[in-house]
């Protein structure tokens, strides 16, 4: 049975295998590819500053915050201002967000059996591309920051302004989503209290819990984040046990016999990527309550995505206060990016999980160009002996469209896949 | 109201053109407009397989992203697709830069990527019988004003004027740098532009391609506030459809002179004026705009 799965920003196709009436495994592919690597071949490394957020509509900040830093990780000493390390956490945060409501009111909502919620979803993504832009001059695809800092200078009016884009998109979330102060609902540590409120999140939570979908969707129960911030916390957990150190050589692609989209694997395991997994390493208290009683479920995850809008918004209004206007915005390398030849890898959190890029220069020529995306961690088509994260979760439904709904609790983004 | 039907189809694009269609502020007012038959990613009444397999009724086809003969959606070659509607369509409206022009993904997987109509600024005949409903809307992405206006300019049916890459005038008549903070600074050639800092213009060192791109991003501005330039990020050049050159962030110059010049500038005038203007010396440009 094959299922062509649309609007997940681009196309995918499942075949699904049944036995005995249940699914026993999925064949996930993905059909295009559009060749970002090789064209980044070649070229002048700055110019990837400006080529790779063109790799995804939805989520090309990520892509450049990845870049500059793969870029940044070439140099031996090179010094970035505070400034500037806040400034482009603050947009990545806010792109994080973004992409979260726009999952939440187009993708979830739907599948929940409700109306799209265009409106509600550009709303409040609206808000957040207008404080990037204050920022980075325009969202989508600018190229604001570049090695060495950010092109921006900042002043105290556009600070204002910028707080109160946040101000606004808390209450919209508070009166939409949640249905409770922003803060009570960061200190909550137990599901039925999510559950209890009129807004739209309780809704799906309400509506998960009467079709006894509270365990849907389980996989490995492992979890891994490369993104490292002031928020963010970085590491792998299996079930509840936590390592930290995650060289990168162990990271492996590999070519996938069916589908243009690569798997990717760490020490040869499949590891869930994004807010859940982000959640676990940071030990947030409802998410490790929803994860005690229903593991790495449909539930867990979809109350990790909407619990990280709080938790970034809350965490952008410190950031925004923490930052010195004296600090220069950017401080030019000692050494011009024409005479560096080294290799480097920039790892962020991007709303769908790790983003990886890895670059290699010669002469500040591009030489070589790896981009690992969220997608590919969550969605790798395994074999039918080693399943991938989203291929396990899938096992052992009987129906293909409950099947779909888990895939899509994913967040999938073929376009970043196909890149 | 008689809602228009519209059909977005996405080719090779990374999806970029539908989400700054998003940032249009008054998008219910625009649903309220139009319908889609389907998008990449607002529900429609149709699924992908209705579109390819059926023929269904429409006024506008929206495409995003460049074309390749190889390219395929739901296992129909793209073009396929695009001939298929293109006869029903009142107008063709090439979203973006990759479909008017090829944009970002020639040498990228596919062979021959162009835009529906042109290849980079060559015309090409793929789509010949079509071209005078033609509409490019170039933009890497497009700004969601141009896209919307354009729709509604369809819909109360106004002639457009279209430039020789079938731009419309009222948007790509300008030039990026009309409307940048930094005019001042260009207009007396103070090139003393430092990444992080509002001061100073990028023509002369950083690249800026604003003088000679045609576009209104500096006048209509990003996401309502901000525009690259006004922000000290050059101007990337991203509707022409030489996009993207490379080495974008710093200006060729042949001794000592920029080599792409102002629209309509020549070099000698161009070196008269630079003479004269030089003479100057303007302490209000020459020190920090905000300051203790
Ligand atoms: S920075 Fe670019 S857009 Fe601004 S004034 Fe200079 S040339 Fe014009
Ligand atoms: S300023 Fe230039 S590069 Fe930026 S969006 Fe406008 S035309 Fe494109």
């Amino acid at each position: 049975m094959i299922k062509l799965i649309e609007k997940i920003e681009g196309e995918a196709t499942l075949d699904f295998n049944f036995k005995d009436e249940k699914i026993e495994f999925v064949d996930i592919k993905f059909n295009s590819t559009r060749g970002i690597e090789n064209i980044l071949k070649g070229k002048n490394a700055l110019d990837a500053l400006v080529i790779n957020p063109r790799v995804c509509g939805i989520c090309g900040h990520a892509h450049l915050i990845a870049t500059v830093k793969a870029l940044e990780s070439c140099y031996d000493d090179l010094k970035i201002s505070k400034k500037a390390e806040i400034i482009r956490e603050l947009t990545l945060n806010f792109e994080l967000i973004h992409n979260h409501f726009k999952w939440f009111y187009l993708t979830l909502f739907p599948l929940f059996g409700f109306k799209q919620e265009v409106l509600k979803a550009s709303y409040a993504s609206q808000i957040m591309g207008k404080a990037i832009a204050t920022f980075g001059g325009q969202y989508p695809h600018t190229s604001y920051a570049i090695v060495g800092g950010v092109v921006c200078e900042v002043t105290s009016m556009d600070i204002v302004k910028i707080n109160s884009y946040i101000d606004e998109t808390i209450k919209f979330f508070e009166r939409n989503v949640i249905d409770v102060d922003v803060e009570k609902f960061i200190l909550c540590d137990n599901v039925e209290m999510a559950l209890k409120s009129k807004g739209d999140l309780a809704k799906i939570l309400q509506i998960i819990y009467e079709k006894e979908w509270v365990e849907l969707g389980k996989s490995y129960d492992r979890f891994i984040v490369f993104g490292k911030n002031s928020y963010f916390k970085s590491g792998k957990s299996h079930k509840t046990r936590i390592s930290k150190n995650l060289p990168y050589e162990y990271v492996k692609e590999e070519q996938n016999k069916s589908s243009f989209a690569k798997n990717v694997s760490f020490k040869d395991k499949y590891y869930e990527v994004g807010p859940l997994s982000r959640a676990m390493l940071k030990r947030i208290p409802l998410i490790k309550d929803a994860h005690r009683r229903y593991g790495d479920s449909i539930l867990s995850r979809i109350l990790a995505r909407v619990c990280e809008i709080a938790q970034l918004l809350n965490h952008s209004k410190s950031l925004l206060k923490e930052l010195d206007l004296s600090e220069a915005s950017y401080i030019e390398p000692q050494i011009d990016i024409s005479k560096v030849s080294a290799s480097g890898v920039g790892a962020v959190e991007a709303a769908r999980g790790s983003l990886i890029h890895k670059v290699s220069l010669e002469e500040g020529i591009i030489k070589n160009y790896e981009i690992i995306t969220p997608t590919q961690w969550n969605l790798a088509g395994g074999s039918r002996e080693n399943q991938g994260i989203s291929q396990k979760a899938m096992v052992g439904l009987k129906d293909e469209k409950i099947a779909e709904l888990v895939f899509k609790t994913f967040d999938v983004c073929s376009v970043c896949t196909t890149h | 109201m008689k809602k228009l039907k519209v059909l977005w189809l996405s080719a090779l694009s990374c999806n970029g053109n539908t989400h700054a269609f998003f940032n249009y502020p008054n998008l219910e007012y625009f649903l309220e407009n139009f319908e889609f038959i389907y998008h990449p990613v607002i529900d429609s009444e149709y699924s992908l397989e209705d579109i390819v397999s059926k023929e269904i009724q429409c006024d506008i086809l929206l495409v995003e992203g460049s074309v390749s003969k190889e390219f395929t959606r739901a296992d129909v070659p793209i073009l396929k697709i695009i001939k298929k509607y293109a006869k029903k369509v009142r107008k063709i409206v090439s979203v973006g830069t990759c479909a008017s022009y090829g944009g970002i993904f020639k040498n990228g997987a596919y062979k021959d990527v162009t835009g529906l109509f042109f290849d980079e600024e060559k015309e090409i005949d793929i789509l010949q019988e079509f071209r005078y409903k033609a509409i490019n809307i170039s933009g890497c992405p497009v700004h969601p004003d141009i896209l919307v206006n354009t729709l509604f300019a369809i819909k109360q049916e106004l002639k457009l004027k279209l430039d020789n890459l079938l731009r419309p005038k009222e948007y790509y008549a300008y030039s990026i740098h009309n409307g940048c903070t930094r005019n001042e600074y260009f207009e007396y050639k103070v090139d003393n532009h430092k990444f992080g800092e509002l001061e100073g213009c990028m023509f002369y060192e950083h690249g800026c391609q604003a003088p000679f791109t045609h576009g209104s991003c500096n006048k209509i501005l990003w996401n309502e506030v901000n525009s690259k330039t006004r922000a000290g990020l050059p101007c990337m050049g991203c509707t022409e459809p030489s996009f993207p050159r490379e080495n974008l962030f710093s200006t060729k110059k042949n001794m000592g002179i920029p080599q792409e010049l102002p629209l309509g500038v020549n070099k000698r005038t161009y070196l008269t004026l630079a003479g004269i203007t030089k003479a100057f010396t303007i302490e209000r440009l020459q020190k920090k705009l905000i300051d203790d």
